[in-house]
């Protein structure tokens, strides 16, 4: 079970409590599927994807982009019990979704570079390192029903 | 593979990096080193915990390949050739290591650049960083 030790914590607090979810989600998800385009396969049921502009202007993108990292926020809510947190989400993604939990990983990645490129230098190794933790746990966690 | 738009915004992203490798490549390493621990296994010489001077100095050299290679990105293979030698009989980094600077990379790039760090830039040097290190791990076996 991963522990988030009392400055992590914090740090992800601190930063989250000044994150637009609906910006940040919906251009994580949006960069996802640019700068991986398989990742599109997923999403058939989107609408328009064929270009940048499409992906980065499609409503889906970004409100399923909001709603993913909404549970961000539940996650943080919850940080010492992720696997328990997103249980029912992990089977949903396997036996519904048929995700690859490969993608769980790049799309945390993603937020973390759009974390980035709003906050600039309060990002600093300390808070990439709390982040990239959580959303490695939350990946994992995601990927824990898998079967 | 890399199209003249990836071209170009891999080249307008370096003229923002050019004279300043220093400072780029040091805090690329401060990052992979703090996200990342694991990392410093690779980098014994700078000791336990490298101080600024030798994040600067490490960093100016990594930073400044990383130029060659923009200047080079139609023949990657033959620039980075020697540097693919050390990394495969020298060095031998692990390649599951590559996508990690690759991040710590974007992270640096995105916090300096910020709104101007558009998608496509970030796809553009997503790949061609992703193209330096297969070539930099192409001699491995």
């Amino acid at each position: 079970m991963v522990h988030f030790t009392t400055e992590e914590k914090a740090a992800v607090a601190s930063l989250w409590a000044k994150v637009n979810v609906e910006v940040v989600g919906g251009e994580s998800l949006a960069r996802l599927l640019i700068v991986y385009p398989w990742t599109q396969r997923f999403f058939d049921s989107f609408g328009n994807l064929c270009s940048e502009s499409a992906i980065m202007g499609n409503p889906k993108v970004k409100a399923h982009g909001s709603k993913v990292l909404n549970s961000f926020g539940n996650a943080i809510k919850h940080m010492d019990d992720l696997k328990g947190t997103f249980a029912d989400l992990s089977e949903l993604h396997c036996d519904k979704l048929h995700v690859d939990p490969e993608n769980f990983r790049l799309l945390g990645n993603m937020i973390l570079i759009v974390l980035a490129t709003h906050f600039s230098k309060e990002f600093t190794p300390q808070m990439q390192a709390a982040w990239q933790k959580l959303t490695n746990a939350v990946a994992n966690a995601l990927a824990h029903k898998y079967h | 593979m890399l199209s003249a738009q990836e071209r170009a915004h891999i080249a307008q992203v370096w003229d923002l990096i050019a004279g300043h490798e220093a400072s780029f490549g040091a805090e690329l390493l401060l990052r992979l080193f703090t996200v990342y621990p694991s990392t410093k296994v690779y980098f014994r010489h700078l000791g336990d915990q490298p101080d600024e001077v030798q994040l600067l100095s490490h960093g100016q050299r990594m930073l400044q390949a990383v130029g060659v290679a923009v200047q080079y990105m139609d023949n990657l293979h033959a620039v980075l050739s020697p540097l693919a030698d050390l990394h495969a009989q020298v060095l031998r980094v692990d390649p599951t290591n590559f996508p990690l600077v690759i991040q710590c990379f974007q992270v640096v790039l995105a916090a300096h650049l910020q709104g101007e760090y558009t998608v496509e830039m970030q796809a553009a040097w997503d790949k061609f960083l992703t193209g330096v290190a297969v070539v930099l791990t192409e001699k491995y076996r």
